[in-house]
């Protein structure tokens, strides 16, 4: 494999990562993050920071990371719970802004503007490969499980859910709490494989690029929503050759899927044994012409 | 539905017609070229300090295997790795044209060796994740021999760990130490920096005020960019060695996020100070000087690099009391020739000229050294010296991979036009 | 607390409000937070330079292509952007995620057409201040300010007094029934979209001057987000008096705090006072509809 292939996969592997925790949080549940980048900034600056100061052992660092940024994500979450779509919009976007403030002000821990240097190279795709693979089944496993049907109930109605004796709180703190956990994570993979993270680059225009890969993909559907991200996050890089018309035609190709097919990509279908032997039957033989939830 | 067809079919086309008008300057050249030649086989350091990325060095080495003989062979590739897009793009397309007219220049005197040399263009965006793509797109898809690198340090940072895997030298513009320097002082073997460092420009700038008779100092910088935050400190020893000390509350930091310049200088401003040292890019130059006018500040403000043309025309008013560094002496004839030409075409005009030295001390290593084997090649762009550029003298620093003893030229402006005070000499 | 900083804060405030009266608007109508809003006023700001400021017309011609560039980008930002996704009910999610979008497609055409060079809008007055005892303050700023208490008038006289302004409210009160009372919601929705894209004109020129222009000057649609969040989603006065409010309010964090903690000064602050008081400064009666 060409060492551009791979570079470029393992960066998608590790977008594919904080993406899974955005299908959890605006997928699944119905919340909208505009500071789930700042999760990302956090995981890559803490686990950097512990073993570049600390000289730790890097997957004790990676795990200590992800645990502080949970830790970080239950402080914001107490009132993000508790608010309503905008408003966690909004507090998540100042979360995000004063964390990015935060990095450039403690210049004598993170460096500040020139970024942490020194952060050994750990990560090569074939981790970045099994993370990934790892977090989407956690998540799929997650969707299907209690609390992932508690998840698609509240977002349905939340008033209906509450009604139905769903601990609302709870469950949207579960959802966000995991999904703070992938993304810190992400984080954690991009700083040792990149060796270098400076605090741009995790503002809301991230995050916001997240939530529309998921929506391209198809929100309701984990499956569409990794095929969003593999497909949004990969496609500058092939476009490369259009230089700085990219990312217009990036643009448009989002507004043709959300004016088009808004559903996304694959709509609500998702990527099971039994609805593959399905589409399979259906190329096969002209079965059904709808597949269930 | 009909409708519908229409509104996509307006917005693409708006799209692409406004994509059109803009020109691409990107792709020059046939860009096919395959120029494996760059010396991959180096071996020796490979491996450095690699971990767990030996998986890219296989590639990189099968890479240049299969694109060895193939075609372009009457051609030399260079890669100008730039923000074309992005906050800095301005800079960016300046060093990029700047590359460009250079590498013209020598096809039309009959190339190097021979051979024709064709550029072309990867974005970086002024991001980190995009610069390392685009290194790796440049090295191993594209096999360039050299790469033109950009004026910015966190790009530069970015790159440096992934460049040691490989063997195409980085002749850049960051002039933030830490970019060309490992921790343990030595130089990665890729990196090099073409202009004198934040150190030396940080210093003679204070020498220069203090000279000028400036006892008084406030300092406005950018937090959140890295080449404010360089110059900074080496500004501010150089008074402290002069006996000026800096009062703590005139340090005044900015970021992104800040959007009322006056409430900062306010406190700069009231302690009446005679200059205020403001290390910052263009755009926000131009807002703070504004703000300081309008604050009524009667002192003097002192910058780096990005007070100079188009800084006096993108502002508007009377520059005089603007003092800032230049690389180039416009008072050098043929200096002052080409910028007539180049003007209208090019917004930073003194990183059209960085860029332009850049192909040129390129031209000069490839013709003495080859490019067959890498490190031979390292070894003369370390050891260039004396080369006599548009930007100065320039003579490498082996050590450090940063030009050794490059003057600079501090300048004013008369109401709109530049005025040349005095040339220093680095240290 | 010097009387000074808190001029600077009201002149910052005055054009915040312009941006969140724009974002407001939009919210009342459509009830989501439109982010293209942004990159609308970056377009608009650049469109203006080059049609007029630049052949030094002056700044009310400027003013007036910006406001008109604004309504056309609008209205074109709301039939690719949304008109779709409004017939076929999807939820106001597709809504933000369509701005965002948009936004990311005016700044790259943006920038295809200026990332190379530096703007700035030529200096429109001559006396760069006005001296007031001790006080200073700019004329820019006091410009700034009358332009957009004079526009904000104007449209409050809209809003309440015509004939477009009721039906408008009653489009954003409940779109399908003011549809059953004969009015064409479609065409108030372009309205609204014309509205806010002539205020974001205005605003993109107020901050090119401010600030120079450059390809992702909308960034600071953020701070109409947040003024029209903590103002009341949907409500206009909440909305500038929002915009005031942390004009005010980050001014002071910042000459007190310096940067970087100002910001997260001011997040604090937020935080506090949404958990307070979640309606907002209005108390807007805008719901959530199931």
């Amino acid at each position: 494999m060409s060492a551009l292939v791979s570079n470029i996969l393992t960066q998608v592997f590790i977008t594919l990562i904080a993406v899974a925790g955005v299908y959890v949080l605006t997928g699944l549940t119905g919340m909208f993050s505009l500071g789930q980048a700042a999760f990302m900034a956090i995981g890559a600056y803490a686990s950097g920071l512990l073993v570049v100061r600390l000289h730790m052992n890097f997957a004790l660092a990676v795990v200590l990371s992800v645990l502080m940024a949970v830790a970080v994500g239950y402080l914001i979450g107490y009132p993000v719970v508790r608010l309503r779509r905008d408003y966690i919009s909004l507090v998540t976007l100042g979360f995000g802004e004063a964390i990015g403030a935060l990095l450039n002000r403690m210049t004598f821990l993170t460096g500040g503007a020139s970024g942490l240097t020194g952060v050994p190279r750990r990560v090569g795709l074939p981790l970045a490969c099994v993370s990934a693979v790892v977090a989407i089944l956690l998540v799929a496993f997650f969707k299907t499980s209690k609390y992932g049907r508690q998840c698609i109930a509240l977002r349905g109605d939340e008033l209906a859910a509450k009604a139905m004796g769903i601990n609302v709180i709870r469950v949207k703190m579960t959802a966000f709490l995991l999904s703070v956990a992938l993304t810190a994570y992400s984080g954690a993979l991009y700083v040792f494989y990149m060796s270098y993270v400076d605090p741009t680059g995790f503002g809301w225009k991230k995050s916001a690029d997240w939530v529309i890969m998921v929506f391209f993909g198809g929100v309701n559907s984990l499956t569409g929503s990794t095929l969003g991200a593999f497909i949004l996050s990969a496609l500058p890089q092939m476009l490369r050759g259009l230089q700085n018309y990219r990312y217009v035609v990036y643009a448009v190709l989002v507004l043709l899927i959300l004016n088009f097919k808004p559903s996304g990509l694959l709509g609500e279908w998702e990527l099971t044994p039994g609805n593959l032997k399905k589409s399979i039957g259906r190329l096969t033989g002209g079965g059904r012409r709808k597949e269930e939830r | 539905m009909k409708k519908k067809l229409l509104a996509v079919t307006l917005a693409l086309a708006m799209a692409f017609g406004m994509a059109a008008c803009g020109g691409d300057p990107g792709k020059t050249g046939s860009g096919s070229a395959d120029q494996g030649s760059a010396g991959n086989d180096a071996g020796g350091e490979d491996g450095a300090d690699a971990g767990d990325m030996g998986e890219d060095a296989d590639a990189s080495a099968s890479g240049t295997e299969a694109s060895q003989p193939a075609a372009g062979d009457g051609e030399i590739l260079i890669g100008c790795l730039q923000d074309i897009t992005g906050s800095t793009s301005a800079l960016g397309i300046s060093v990029q044209t700047g590359a460009q007219d250079a590498v013209d220049e020598i096809n039309a005197s009959g190339g190097v060796n021979g051979k024709t040399l064709v550029m072309k263009t990867y974005d970086t965006k002024g991001d980190v994740t995009e610069a390392v793509n685009a290194y790796i797109t440049a090295v191993t898809v594209d096999n360039v021999s050299i790469i033109v690198g950009p004026p910015v340090a966190n790009i530069a940072n970015a790159i440096k760990e992934t460049s040691e895997d490989y063997d195409v030298p980085v002749m850049g513009l960051a002039m933030d130490p830490a970019c060309q320097l490992k921790e343990d002082g030595t130089a990665y073997k890729n990196m090099f920096c073409f202009q004198p460092n934040a150190n030396t420009q940080g210093d003679i700038m204070a020498s220069f005020a203090v000279k000028n008779g400036l006892k008084t100092f406030g300092v406005l910088y950018n937090q959140e960019n890295s080449y404010s935050v360089s110059l900074l400190n080496p500004f501010l020893d150089t008074l402290k060695d002069q006996g000026i000390t800096v009062d703590e509350s005139l340090i005044v930091a900015y970021g992104a996020a800040d959007t009322d310049y006056k409430t900062l200088l306010q406190p700069i401003v009231s302690a009446g100070v005679d200059a205020i040292y403001c290390p910052n890019y263009t755009q926000q130059l131009v807002a703070i000087c504004t703000a300081a006018s309008e604050l009524g500040f009667k002192g003097k403000i002192i910058n780096g690099l990005d007070a100079a043309p188009p800084f006096n025309t993108t502002f508007g008013g009377d520059c005089s009391n603007i003092y800032y560094i230049n690389n180039i002496d416009v008072n050098d004839e043929k200096t002052s020739e080409m910028v007539a030409k180049i003007e209208d075409k090019v917004s930073a005009v003194n990183k059209y000229f960085l860029g332009y030295d850049i192909v040129m001390v390129a031209k000069a290593c490839i013709e003495k050294a080859g490019l067959e084997d890498a490190d031979a090649l390292r070894d003369t762009i370390a050891n260039v010296k004396d080369f006599e550029g548009l930007t100065g003298k320039i003579t490498m620093d082996p050590a450090s991979h940063m030009p050794a003893g490059m003057g600079m030229f501090m300048y004013t402006y008369d109401n709109q036009t530049p005025v040349m005070l005095e040339e220093y000499a680095g240290n | 607390m010097s009387l000074q900083i808190i001029l600077n804060g009201i002149a910052t405030g005055s054009v915040y409000a312009l941006i969140a009266t724009g974002f407001a608007l939009i919210f009342n109508v459509l009830k989501f937070s439109n982010f293209s809003h942004g990159a609308t006023m970056t377009a608009c700001a650049f469109i203006s330079y080059f049609l007029v400021a630049d052949k030094g017309l002056g700044l009310f011609p400027t003013l007036l292509a910006a406001g008109a560039a604004g309504a056309v980008v609008a209205l074109f930002g709301e039939f690719v952007g949304f008109r779709r996704i409004l017939k076929n009910h999807s939820s106001a999610t597709y809504f933000f995620v369509s701005s965002i979008t948009l936004g990311t497609l005016y700044e790259g055409l943006v920038t295809i057409r200026v990332g190379s060079n530096f703007f700035n809008f030529p200096s429109f007055f001559n006396n760069p201040t006005i001296g007031i005892g001790s006080l200073v303050i700019s004329t820019t700023d006091v410009m700034m300010f009358v332009i957009s208490v004079a526009v904000l008038l104007v449209l409050a006289f809209v809003i309440q007094n015509t004939r477009l302004g009721r039906a408008l409210r009653a489009v954003s009160f409940d779109r399908d029934t003011a549809q059953l009372m004969g009015i064409n919601s479609t065409r108030m929705i372009q309205s609204a979209f014309v509205i806010s894209g002539v205020l974001a004109g205005i605003a993109g020129v107020f901050l090119g001057i401010k600030y120079t222009l450059y390809p992702s000057l909308g960034s600071l649609v953020v701070k109409g987000f947040i003024a029209s969040v903590i103002g009341g989603l949907g409500s206009l006065p909440g909305a500038i008096a929002g915009a005031f409010l942390l004009g005010i309010l980050e001014t002071i964090l910042l000459s007190l705090l310096g940067s970087g903690y100002s910001t997260i000064a001011t997040f604090a602050i937020m935080l506090l006072f949404l958990l307070v008081r979640p309606q907002g400064i209005a108390g807007s009666n805008v719901q959530e509809k199931a």
